[in-house]
């Protein structure tokens, strides 16, 4: 037998759960743009962690998602969005995504969970829309591997189909209502931001989303 | 079929080992597409452009004839062929002759060609023998007889004969667009730089990424995303397999009555057929001004699921391509009860989803 063995010793579940990375504290933690950074803990999306994106159809969850990528992605790094099948490339621009760094895997189906995996490993951020509701076991494996590589998982899910896991960090979506002059002028939406840790208090939040340049902004 | 310009150069047409060729063309493409923007890249040595529109701005055919051959010749330094007919076969036969063919009459003009101009010798002295001598007489022959005697790809050649398709299969080089990419430096290979402890930069883990995905789901599963000039969000985003070459068009040029941010956050990539009724349960009709006659109230869907409509903007009509292959749409976004909102478009009449404010 070897002196060492590359496997690693079985931990008991409850301790492999709060452990992390040797890593910095600024290296830990993935840029957030407006007006997101004022309203999480520590300011960024801090690497390993999932984030659950809960909104009723049509009532700006995609749009939420998509904006959390948009300052991370300004510094270089790179995204992926698994299972948006119809993504409007324009809209993505306008948030502020920068688009050569951005990857799409529209259409994974029943594979959704496995290509969310093999993306992982390139990419420092990824939005995952599961095309039906999430397994348990899925999105388990899903985020004990985000945990272990170092990335930002982003789920979006509706009311009616939960992430079946507690989230790091959620935003909520309870209100969306549309601002209109002769035409579609900006969207306030009232965002619940909660999660576990420092970030368990859940605190209410009005922000616009998207604004008259298509962008994320405080109210 | 499109009256066109073509632009043959001799010396272009035959690759220099040094790469020239190559360049001189690429340089060429680019003066010309900033005379006229729908300049294609034939093959090597042949440019095409619809010339309706161009000679409406320039004020005539003669002038952008003069202006084109000043470019060719201020750029490459060689002269060239110029010919206008309708559709691509017959203008590039009109560059090689250097003829201007009237408008109407680019029927007779392909019919007096001799059968050689089509490019397959068996055909030429088959066709001989039974005493036909022109594309006119070969293009009188029923299609089911020429199917008899020969294969697919002369029966191909009978429709360009008839007028039926507009260009030979083998007037284009389909790989030259991805050689004036890669000339343009657009997808050159880069040199791995390996971290301390051999960690890969993050384009390079991207990519092993991406191949994962591919080996695991197809090779178009991993699309990338761009930008380009248009006035809709439809048409400014372009979605391609990632690998494949992307065109550095730029998003940057003027689009008067461009529809402004926000844009939806789900733009339909194949758009969905709904109906719009006003009070009284109608199709709402547009007049001929592109106003509504009644305003919509209900959106029904194919599955008859009906949203009624709370708040609408629009409908914004647009007519593109006026000089050419002409295209009228009008763009309408709608707020519905359930407080999503959704773009429309109409088109030949109908109404169409293309977009959700998601």
């Amino acid at each position: 037998m070897f002196a060492f063995s590359t496997k690693r010793p079985t931990l008991p579940t409850d301790l492999v759960a709060t452990l992390r990375p040797i890593a910095l504290a600024g290296s830990r933690l993935l840029p957030l743009g407006e007006p997101w950074n004022a309203l999480v803990p520590a300011g960024g999306l801090r690497r390993g962690s999932t984030v659950v994106v809960q909104a009723p159809p049509g009532s700006g969850g995609l749009s939420l998602a998509l904006s959390l990528l948009t300052e991370a992605s300004a510094k270089g790094h790179w995204a992926g969005v698994v299972g948006v099948d119809d993504p409007g490339v324009v809209a993505i621009a306008e948030l502020g995504v920068d688009l050569r760094r951005v990857l799409f895997v529209p259409r994974p189906g029943a594979a959704w969970a496995e290509s969310a995996a093999d993306l992982l490993d390139g990419v420092d951020l990824l939005v995952v829309r599961p095309p039906s509701r999430a397994g348990y076991a899925a999105a388990r494996r899903l985020m004990d591997r985000v945990r272990e590589r170092g990335t930002v998982l982003i789920c979006l899910a509706e009311p009616n189909a939960p992430w079946p896991l507690p989230a790091d960090l959620s935003f909520t979506i309870t209100q969306a209502q549309w601002a209109t002059s002769s035409r579609l002028d900006a969207r306030y939406l009232t965002v619940s931001v909660g999660g576990r840790g420092e970030a368990a208090r859940a605190s209410e939040h009005l922000v616009v989303l998207p604004n008259r340049k298509g962008r994320a902004a405080a109210r | 079929m499109e009256r066109l310009l073509a632009i043959y150069i001799e010396a272009l047409c035959e690759e220099a080992p040094d790469g020239s060729t190559l360049r001189d063309y690429l340089a060429l493409l680019d003066a010309l597409s900033v005379l006229c923007p729908f300049t294609e890249s034939v093959r090597l040595g042949l440019y095409v452009l619809p010339i309706r529109g161009p000679s409406r701005f320039y004020g005539g055919e003669g002038a952008v004839l003069e202006a084109v051959a000043a470019t060719a010749h201020e750029v490459v330094g060689h002269e060239a062929s110029l010919g206008i007919a309708d559709g691509l076969f017959c203008a590039e036969l009109a560059a090689r002759e250097r003829l201007l063919v009237p408008p109407g009459s680019t029927t007779s003009f392909r019919r007096a060609q001799p059968l050689r101009v089509l490019g397959r010798e068996d055909l030429v002295s088959t066709c001989r023998r039974l005493g036909l001598h022109t594309v006119g007489s070969f293009a009188d022959l029923e299609s089911a007889r020429v199917a008899e005697r020969f294969n697919k790809h002369a029966l191909a050649l009978h429709r360009v004969a008839r007028g039926e398709l507009s260009e030979l299969a083998t007037q284009r080089d389909l790989k030259l667009a991805r050689r004036l990419g890669q000339l343009r430096g657009e997808s050159e290979p880069q040199d791995e730089q390996m971290g301390f402890f051999g960690q890969r930069s993050g384009d390079l883990r991207a990519h092993a990424a991406v191949h994962r995905v591919r080996g695991r789901l197809g090779p178009e599963a991993v699309v990338v995303a761009a930008l380009r000039g248009g006035r809709v969000p439809e048409d400014r985003a372009t979605l391609v397999p990632w690998g494949s070459p992307v065109s550095e068009a730029r998003d940057d040029a003027p689009w008067p009555g461009q529809l402004r941010a926000p844009s939806p956050a789900t733009t339909l990539h194949a758009r969905v057929s709904v109906q719009l009724r006003d009070a009284d349960d109608q199709p709402v009709r547009m007049g001929s001004r592109g106003l509504f006659r009644t305003s919509p109230r209900t959106l029904l869907f194919k599955n008859l699921v009906r949203r009624d409509v709370v708040w609408h903007a629009g409908p914004w009509p647009s007519v593109e391509r006026w000089w050419g292959l002409s295209r009228r749409r009008a763009h309408l976004q709608l707020v519905l009860a359930s407080g999503e909102a959704v773009l429309l478009v109409a088109e030949s009449g109908r109404w169409w989803l293309v977009g959700i404010y998601d």
